[in-house]
């Protein structure tokens, strides 16, 4: 099937539809926006990794360039201990988080995976602040009969640079 | 003497008291618009600032944008290999001449009246220059503007917008020292890597300097990494861990306890392969550097701090983090991860996660760090005019009666931040 423009994916055996897709997505931003983070982390198979990409990122792979994250599975569970914790300062109280999740599109199938992306739009409220973080995903999915899980996330911030306030103390 | 509204002289914010064991810093000095402006004319204006490592444009041609103290900068490597730093200003009519943030070219070009200048800044073309008399003359009167002064240590460029101040090794004192520490742990040398956070906090440059020389808020603000690092089987502690007073504003921490450094000090998050590379790694230090130099370059974390804008973070592995003042209440800061060249693919991957794990506002510590000083530029408007002008003083005294009898001061004390702030108000409050 031509990757690019399709919208849909036949993997390991089962068709995978920008629909089914689109559903995983939304139901990872509710997750985060609901701070139900031991739950968000099941969505991710044993071993997968999050990474956001520095703003100046030219598609450099995040074991040889810098990044703004860059976790394995252990830093991955160790970041969802941490925002659980009253001391995880940066987030106490939480920052109140809106996302907007659209154009999403699948990009490329392997034997066990397919590869979409996805624009994003966080809108984040703390301390009278508000702040906007805009970019894109691609993400590599593991399939599964029962559904999706992460193997890959990546972040890709589309802004020049995080803005006076904008840290990264949440999921990006 | 140059008064805030408040009456205070400059000089004036910072208040010692030597009998009473009190050090005080003004809190206006984190709010004050004047201040600012005084700090942008004599410290921005009139002192070494860190701009980049050669590294970062490594080939003839390269170049970087970015602005210190409020001026737009290039940052470049001529056609002939030589280090070149321009105000990003047309000299024609001022307009910013290179409008992208990183490339490599031979000539930039203005895009208003398409005036052409070299690499090495000659004013190549201009279109009609029929019309201007004494065409080499004009030339050559128009060529980029270049910094004053450009000098470089260890591959660290430094300028100054002030041609008059003393050399940039006479500037560096003792700091210089632990800077060349750094750039020797690669056997071929150290460059930073593309991936460059870039991001700015609420709250004032010099909040940034004193938390970095803080070891006193270590425990309290980072006890969710503190704890992390626990589970991964590596106790911290706060024992043995200095801080030094470089002069000339420098401060340093030293820190034994403080973490595992990845090549030289093994920690079970490293994993078992580099347990064995950390042996092997070790050997080849002293082997190439002698035994006291490898054990000074290897054996304990530093945080140094360059006065007034260069952080250097030799802790798991190394970060460079540039700050520049915006305003009073905002700062940017550039953060490059510093890497041995030519170490293996799984070294490298490892120094980048471990110190993106910490450093940098997605990491699990730097986040906290700039919620505590956002949250003291926040907190000090609280006192801005009290009915008792006695609340508007922040207190900086730990550890002051331990340095009055000479004792080596602690990291966990506050001696690095006074060390700042009495060559600050030297600075500040010299008309």
């Amino acid at each position: 099937m031509d990757g690019k423009k399709s919208k849909e994916s036949a993997v390991g055996g089962r068709t995978i539809t920008r629909h089914e897709v689109e559903d995983f997505l939304y139901r990872e931003a509710s997750l985060l926006d609901e701070w139900r983070l031991d739950e968000w982390f099941t969505l991710f198979e044993e071993g997968g990794r999050m990474e956001v990409a520095t703003t100046d990122w030219k598609g450099w792979d995040s074991a040889s360039a810098g990044s703004f994250m860059c976790d394995d599975y252990d830093l991955i569970k160790a970041r969802v201990k941490r925002l659980k914790s009253r001391k995880a300062h940066a987030e106490n109280p939480h920052s109140r988080t809106h996302r907007m999740i659209s154009n999403v599109i699948i990009l490329e199938q392997g034997d066990k995976t397919v590869w979409v992306s996805a624009n994003f739009i966080i809108h984040r409220y703390r301390d009278g602040g508000a702040y906007s973080y805009v970019g894109r995903y691609e993400h590599v999915l593991l399939v599964e009969d029962e559904g999706l899980r992460f193997r890959l996330r990546r972040s890709i911030p589309a802004m020049e640079a995080m803005d006076a306030g904008a840290r990264l103390s949440f999921i990006l | 003497m140059t008064q805030l509204t408040q009456g205070y002289p400059l000089s004036s914010l910072v208040k010692e008291d030597g009998e009473a064991l009190s050090f005080k810093v003004h809190r206006s000095a984190y709010r004050s618009q004047e201040v600012f402006q005084e700090e942008i004319s004599k410290i921005w204006g009139h002192t070494w600032l860190y701009l980049g490592h050669e590294t970062e444009i490594p080939k003839a041609g390269d170049f970087k944008t970015r602005t210190l103290g409020g001026r737009p900068l290039i940052f470049c490597r001529d056609s002939s290999g030589e280090i070149q730093v321009f105000l990003n200003s047309c000299t024609h009519r001022g307009t910013v001449l290179c409008r992208h943030s990183e490339g490599n070219t031979k000539f930039f070009q203005c895009f208003y009246h398409a005036w052409v200048f070299s690499n090495s800044g000659d004013l190549s073309a201009l279109p009609g220059d029929d019309a201007y008399v004494d065409v080499p003359e004009f030339r050559e009167a128009m060529r980029l503007r270049s910094v004053p002064r450009v000098q470089s240590h260890e591959g660290f460029v430094f300028i100054a917008f002030d041609p008059d101040v003393p050399d940039l090794m006479t500037h560096l004192g003792k700091a210089a020292h632990y800077m060349s520490l750094t750039a020797r742990i690669g056997p071929a040398g150290m460059e930073t890597v593309p991936g460059v956070q870039l991001y700015s906090v609420k709250g004032n440059w010099k909040l940034a300097v004193e938390n970095a020389m803080d070891g006193y808020h270590f425990a309290p603000t980072h006890n969710t990494f503190v704890g992390y690092l626990r589970e991964t089987g590596f106790a911290v502690t706060d024992d043995d861990q200095y801080a030094y007073d470089l002069g000339g504003g420098h401060g340093l921490l030293i820190l034994t306890g403080h973490n595992g450094r990845i090549g030289m000090v093994w920690e079970p998050r490293f994993g078992e392969a580099e347990k064995d590379r950390t042996v092997a790694k070790r050997q080849e230090m002293e082997d190439r550097l002698g035994p006291e130099l490898a054990k000074e370059i290897a054996d304990a974390s530093r945080i140094l701090f360059v006065f007034p804008n260069l952080l250097l973070f030799d802790l798991e592995a190394l970060t460079i983090r540039q700050i520049d003042p915006v305003a009073a209440d905002q700062t940017s800061v550039r953060a490059w991860q510093f890497v041995e060249v030519d170490e293996p693919a799984e070294v490298r991957a490892l120094r980048i996660k471990t110190m993106v794990s910490f450093v940098g506002p997605g990491g699990l510590a730097t986040p906290d760090d700039i919620e505590a000083y956002e949250a003291v530029q926040r907190g000090i408007e609280a006192t801005a005019n009290a009915a008792d002008p006695g609340f508007d003083w922040s207190d900086m005294s730990r550890g002051m009666a331990n340095e009055q009898k000479g004792n080596q001061g602690r990291s966990i004390d506050e001696g690095a931040m006074r060390s700042f702030w009495r060559h600050w108000a030297g600075v500040v409050g010299r008309d």
